[in-house]
């Protein structure tokens, strides 16, 4: 009987539910750890070789872990986050490049600065830009919150900002903007990387860089500056600089721009081995795959037992009055959900929410997206009721059987079958919703694909690729949902 | 009133909103009669007969099973519902069971029996009507006819003591509403009590042991077919179209 049938698939449902949250969320040991918070795409101080992060300020800050005998973990998240995250507890140490301002300082505490630093402009070969006073009225791209950021927004005009310097010299070499404000170091493994464009001789501005630490730990503010003092005198920082760059401040080993004219099948091949090949670059797509499945697969049951549950009680509270105070709870929720984008709850559940807790950050994407979805299922879910024809529940009423009864054994069983598509759909917009999970630091498919551009500045193949794994997933759910609907509606024909 | 009225409303009324379509209506049935309220269309005819089992909430009057007030908590009305069936115009079977599970949802939920005897009395009552065959069928694989003969078969699988039938072949081609009125006949015959709004005044006649003629609101005469058929009253004799 249709009834048993899908309660059976309830039960399965939340069962699978229940053992995916408890191995999601990981057992937290004794902390001897030093967590360094960072955006790795800043190189040469932090960038990704490989699985690791590597770089002057991963370097340095390795060491003065291994020094006070802590382990260190990086957590790779947005530029424009690590300050809130070292605020928050989510990282004990930023070090991202991180330049000294008044009005940073009013929110961390900064060590000693370890270097000096310029922030420069970068434009194309044949342009025509000098300096700062022929930039206005010219397109400038910069990195969202970085100090380049706020000179050029103080000084000149709204730049546009970028996610990542890779992103705004990339929009440099193709044309969209003019000109690129960057920190020194990064530009010039920028510009030796790409064809076509130069360092102008003029620096907008000079900066110290230092490491963050929250307000509220003095004592690792001063092992930190201890250490680094120690670091400086004993030879160990400039051992650190010479890894990454030469005596006159250029970055080292840098490959050779090719040149060599090549078919368009030659450069797509070799664009493909250079992303995807080298150094096993690939696994990032199929980790961040495989944390995407986990994390859509989790949220859509718990969105399907939120809205169910929600359906059903603004559903009876409409047809018989009940529930007044579940009913309004239920209001308050669908309103404040559906009313807000799923980025900002997610955030706020990150650093808000669950702001001085240490969870896992997958558990916490799967109970922000699972929070989100059921909101628009439980909507999906009663349309589907009111979609009954009415004399079903008359009917039933009529023999006798109570509203609980009619409506398990009669009316959801169609509403389920009514709202299938509705829902396939909501599904598959989960799916690709769960890609702004970078925003903390988790490393996702589309994060994958970022990495990926990060290390070969090269945008087209790693977004294309991305682009077709989401789409064959997508196809195949919508396939499944076909077969599954088909299976339902043969009962009836 | 008469005191052995199995079901009956008094001075029922209903509003909907500012209109009143029902001013005052007392009507009953005792046990084997077989009633027919017949009257125009927007006479309220159906509207007393969903009031008798609360799918309309009465706006005045009072609803009497067995001469006692009906219970309208909601396990009271439940308890009743299960004694006063329904048998509705569009049918009403539930589209996602089965031809036997409709038949069997009600007894066993009820807890009126369990499965098995739920089945066998199902099965029984679908070979009377000679739908056997059809046990594992969908609604929609059923003709109106046969959906309407299931759905009273549905109704009295429950046992009960009266049957409503609102409008029972007006959804019905021509040709399926003989099967569906020889099965009243048959209910009938066996003693149901049976309380019928319709149109098809030829069937009231030869089947109702009294006729209640509604029109705005209001009973305009209950009596015996014989006592209609002498009516001098011209609003009568237009609608029975009597010469």
């Amino acid at each position: 009987m249709h009834g048993i049938l899908y309660k059976k698939v309830l039960a399965v449902m939340l069962a699978f539910m229940a053992l995916f949250l408890t191995s999601c969320g990981e057992k937290q040991e004794e902390r001897s750890k030093l967590i360094m918070v960072t955006n790795a795409t800043f190189p040469p101080y932090e960038f990704y070789q490989g699985e690791r992060i590597v770089g002057i300020d991963a370097d340095m800050v390795r060491e003065i872990a291994r020094r006070n005998n802590y382990e260190l973990v990086i957590e790779d998240m947005a530029f424009d986050s690590v300050i809130a995250a070292v605020q928050t507890g989510k990282g004990d140490v930023a070090a991202s490049g991180i330049t000294v301002t008044e009005d940073r300082k009013k929110q961390i505490d900064f060590t000693t600065s370890y270097v000096k630093a310029d922030q420069v402009i970068i434009v194309r070969e044949d342009s025509d830009v000098t300096g700062p006073e022929n930039m206005k009225g010219k397109r400038i791209g910069v990195q969202h919150g970085t100090t380049g950021d706020m000179y050029v927004a103080a000084n000149i005009q709204e730049p546009e900002r970028f996610q990542d310097g890779a992103l705004a010299v990339a929009s440099l070499v193709t044309g969209k903007i003019d000109a690129v404000v960057l920190d020194s170091a990064p530009a010039e493994e920028h510009v030796a990387r790409n064809a076509g464009i130069r360092i102008l001789p003029v620096a907008l501005v000079s900066e110290e860089y230092a490491l963050a630490i929250s307000k509220s730990r003095p004592e690792l503010l001063a092992m930190f500056n201890k250490t680094m003092a120690e670091m400086k005198a004993d030879g160990t920082m400039d051992e650190i600089w010479a890894r990454y760059l030469d005596k006159d401040g250029k970055p080292l080993a840098v490959p050779a721009v090719d040149t060599e004219e090549k078919g368009l099948w030659g450069r797509m091949v070799a664009s493909f081995e250079v992303n995807f090949v080298k150094d096993n670059r690939w696994s990032y797509l199929v980790n961040g795959f495989l944390i995407t499945i986990e994390i859509s697969f989790c949220a859509v049951l718990m969105g399907l037992c939120i809205g169910f549950l929600v359906a059903v009680v603004r559903s009876a509270h409409d047809q018989t009055g009940r529930y007044k105070v579940l009913n309004f709870l239920c209001h308050i929720y669908l309103t404040v959900v559906r009313g807000t984008p799923v980025v900002v709850q997610l955030l706020i559940i990150y650093f808000v929410i669950f702001g001085s807790v240490d969870v896992s950050k997958v558990l916490v994407a799967i109970v922000a997206f699972g929070v989100n979805s059921g909101a628009y299922v439980a909507e999906i879910i009663r349309s589907g009721i009111m979609a009954v024809d009415g004399g079903q529940m008359e009917a039933g009423r009529s023999l006798g059987l109570s509203y609980g009864t009619t409506m398990r054994s009669v009316i959801l069983p169609q509403a389920f079958k009514n709202v299938l598509p509705a829902l396939g759909n909501e599904f598959i917009v989960l799916l690709k919703e769960t890609s702004v999970c970078g925003y903390i630091a988790l490393q996702d498919l589309t994060k994958g694909g970022d990495i990926i551009r990060s290390q070969t500045y090269d945008a087209f193949l790693p977004l294309i690729v991305v682009a077709l794994i989401y789409l064959v997933v997508v196809v195949c759910l919508s396939q499944l949902l076909k077969k599954l609907e088909n299976s339902l509606k043969k009962n009836e024909r | 009133m008469n005191a052995e009225n199995i079901l009956e409303v008094r001075n029922l009324v209903k509003e909907f909103g500012d209109h009143r379509v029902i001013d005052g209506v007392s009507v009953g049935v005792t046990k084997g009669e077989v009633v027919f309220l017949l009257g125009p269309s927007g006479a309220g005819k159906s509207t007393v007969m969903r009031c008798m089992n609360f799918l309309e909430t009465p706006t005045g009057g009072e609803v009497l099973f067995h001469g006692e007030p009906v219970n309208r908590s909601e396990s009271g009305l439940n308890h009743y519902r299960a004694k006063v069936g329904m048998v509705f115009q569009h049918f009403n079977l539930f589209a996602n069971l089965t031809i036997l599970d409709n038949i069997t949802l009600a007894p066993m939920k009820c807890g009126l029996m369990s499965r098995t005897e739920a089945e066998t009395q199902a099965l029984h009552l679908l070979h009377r009507i000679g739908l056997r065959d059809k046990a594992r069928a969908y609604p929609s694989q059923l003709s109106g006819g046969q959906k309407q003969r299931v759905a009273i078969v549905r109704a009295l699988a429950m046992n009960p003591e009266v049957l409503l039938f609102d409008e029972p072949t007006s959804a019905l081609d021509p040709e399926m509403v003989g099967e569906v009125e020889n099965l009243m006949r048959e209910l009938a015959r066996d003693g149901m009590t049976m309380l019928v709004v319709s149109h098809d005044t030829d069937f009231a006649m030869e089947l109702a042991d009294r006729i209640v003629f509604l029109a705005d609101g209001k009973v305009v005469v209950d009596a015996p077919p014989s006592v209609i058929a002498a009516s001098d009253n011209s609003r009568i004799r237009d609608f029975f179209s009597l010469r």
